[in-house]
């Protein structure tokens, strides 16, 4: 044990900045709007993330709320007609917005990669599975084509695919939705990233698959000690995967808190209906839905986006727009009720 | 037996001049005495030197100016556009027999068939160019490309390793095609005597039998049966290809 009397106010600041966990990627103020013909859509509209080293953070939210153009606008692969309009983002504490398009390129890979949600179309269909997978190793590890195969080949086995040589050689058809996004996952995993984003890469699988390719995940991160980022719509997901949540409506954050606490005691009312639309075994109670839709991102909603769809708005709301405010240490949220809101979470 | 070509494109027949079709001379023999068959044996080689290094090296320019002007955005696309427009839209039969007729006489006399080509691919490859731009706009928005980059692709390795070899299926389709059409393009240059005269070409028998069609119907039908079977059978080849390479059609 250790005697704190003993340790100078140096030592000791020393001894916490040891334990204090290192950020890897830190998002602040984050807008990436989309310039349409209809008008200028703001899917990311001020949104904050941050990312300690070795965690798995959860990022979820409706469709449409801004979850996957968070993980573009990190690898700086946003859309046309997207674009990063202002906004930080820090990844090891460099600015990835000031860096050059080559600089990025070389980040992408070996320092980050994102995993999609539909194998069928993330995956080259006229290429072998060999070519898709060797073709990033020779870009950025510089290796013979052998020595590529080589590693591809061990990256299926670790992957956990069957019959690995006979794999290399197919072509994405060949294959079935689980192997396919397990392949994609050896993909993005080739240059052994720092930060993966997972974006939904479970929902396009049959169920039973899901839990195998997010059992594979949870192995994987802990396995290379990798900063993961877990996009998805699904609380079970969240639960079982994560150890910090991030819910996002309308390009905002909404709430930020670790993964229990968001569970057992949301501030938000959005998180609470999120929560109360996850269907469970045990409880006989009906399954509630959020009425409405995501709101038109081209002229979002006065003051607080959520209004129109929250059953606790008030005149205050629709005026004005809620700061996020910190509930306690490591809780944030965005609601100007939260202080009277008596909200009922899970479990 | 006699080898290929049958009987020597050369040698004459003179005391069988102008006889019809017979046991031997399946084609007849032409007035000055060339056997019809080995003249139009003789030009197939030609058409088909013709038919597939034009198409070579249209399907060439026409991949690469598509891809480009496809993937890129701003300055490069709309000047590679343009060209491409002004390529499709010009009456190239005419401009090819200027064109023949100009360099043939004023500058590469030696150059022959190979004149011919050069100039007809220099004015068809705009066809291959429109599609392939067409289908590289709509494939770099697809998830795969996207996911090339996520993990640090750049631009060229994008576009020549993920997204043309995508586009191959319709471009072999249309390149056989295209193999009929410069075939019939130099016929039809030929007929009318703007091609090589020194070169055996079906589009030269043709044209060297026209005046004597009503009497000496051999020396132009032949060879025009050649040229339709020809086209015919490429252009099937183009529809099988394009069902055997059709995906949605592959089990």
């Amino acid at each position: 044990m250790t005697d704190y009397q003993t340790l100078s106010t140096h030592d000791f600041v020393n001894e916490w900045a040891h334990r204090l966990p290192e950020k890897l990627l830190e998002i602040s103020n984050l807008r990436t709007y989309f310039f349409t013909e209809a008008g200028v859509v703001k899917a990311l509209d001020g949104m904050s993330l941050e990312v300690n080293k070795g965690q798995a953070v959860g990022l979820v939210g409706e469709s449409g709320s801004g979850k996957s153009v968070t993980a573009q606008s990190v690898l700086r692969i946003v859309p046309r007609p997207g674009r990063i309009v202002d906004g930080s983002i820090r990844f090891e504490g460099e600015e990835l917005l000031s860096k050059s398009d080559d600089e990025m390129r070389k980040l992408r890979g070996p320092k980050m990669a994102i995993v999609f949600q539909d194998p069928t179309t993330s995956l080259n269909p006229v290429l072998t599975v060999e070519r898709q997978l060797t073709d990033i190793l020779m870009l950025h590890r510089d290796l013979t084509k052998e020595a590529a195969s080589k590693k591809a080949l061990s990256l299926l086995e670790h992957v956990g695919i069957q019959e690995p040589e006979k794999r290399l050689k197919a072509y994405p058809h060949e294959l079935s939705g689980g192997m396919k996004q397990r392949i994609a996952i050896a993909r993005a995993l080739s240059c052994e990233p720092m930060l993966l984003f997972a974006d939904e890469p479970t929902t396009n699988l049959d169920v039973t698959i899901q839990a195998q390719v997010l059992e594979l995940l949870k192995q994987l991160q802990k396995e290379l000690n990798m900063t993961m980022v877990m996009i998805t719509h699904d609380m079970g997901i969240i639960a079982d995967m994560t150890e910090r949540v991030t819910v996002l409506y309308a390009g905002k954050v909404m709430e930020v808190a670790d993964t229990s606490t968001l569970f057992h005691s949301p501030k938000h009312p959005y998180t609470e209906a999120l929560l109360k639309a996850v269907p469970s075994v045990k409880q006989t109670r009906t399954l509630e839905v959020i009425p409405g839709n995501i709101p038109n991102l081209i002229e979002p909603p006065s003051g607080c986006v959520f209004h129109p769809r929250c059953k606790y708005a008030k005149d205050i709301c629709m005026r004005q727009e809620p700061p996020l405010e910190k509930v306690e240490e490591g809780h944030f949220v965005a609601c100007h009720l939260w202080r009277e809101l008596k909200l009922e979470g899970r479990g | 037996m006699v080898a290929y070509p049958p009987r020597s494109y050369l040698s004459l027949y003179e005391g069988d001049a102008g006889t019809p079709p017979s046991f031997n001379h399946p084609f007849g023999v032409e007035d000055s005495g060339i056997d019809v068959f080995s003249e139009t044996v003789d030009s197939t080689r030609n058409d088909l030197y013709v038919g597939l290094t034009a198409t070579l090296i249209t399907t060439l320019i026409g991949v690469a100016v598509g891809a480009l002007a496809g993937y890129f955005k701003g300055i490069v696309s709309d000047v590679l556009l343009g060209i491409t427009q002004v390529f499709f839209v010009i009456p190239v039969l005419l401009l090819i027999l200027l064109f023949a007729r100009v360099f043939s006489v004023l500058v590469f006399k030696g150059l022959g068939l190979t004149l011919i080509v050069l100039i007809l691919a220099f004015f068809g490859w705009s066809g291959i160019a429109f599609i392939v731009r067409g289908e590289t706009f709509k494939l770099k928005e697809m998830e795969f490309v996207q996911a090339a980059r996520s993990l640090g692709a750049g631009s060229y390795r994008l576009l020549f390793r993920h997204i043309v070899p995508n586009i191959l299926s319709p471009v072999i389709v249309i390149a056989t095609l295209n193999i009929a059409g410069f075939i019939l393009t130099e016929v039809v240059v030929s007929f009318l005597g703007f091609g090589d005269p020194n070169t055996s070409t079906w589009g030269l028998l043709l044209n060297e039998g026209f005046p004597y069609v009503r009497t000496a119907w051999w020396v132009s039908l032949f060879p025009g049966l050649a040229v339709v079977f020809c086209v015919l059978g490429f252009n099937l080849m183009g529809d099988g290809l394009s069902d055997a390479l059709n995906p949605r059609l592959r089990e």
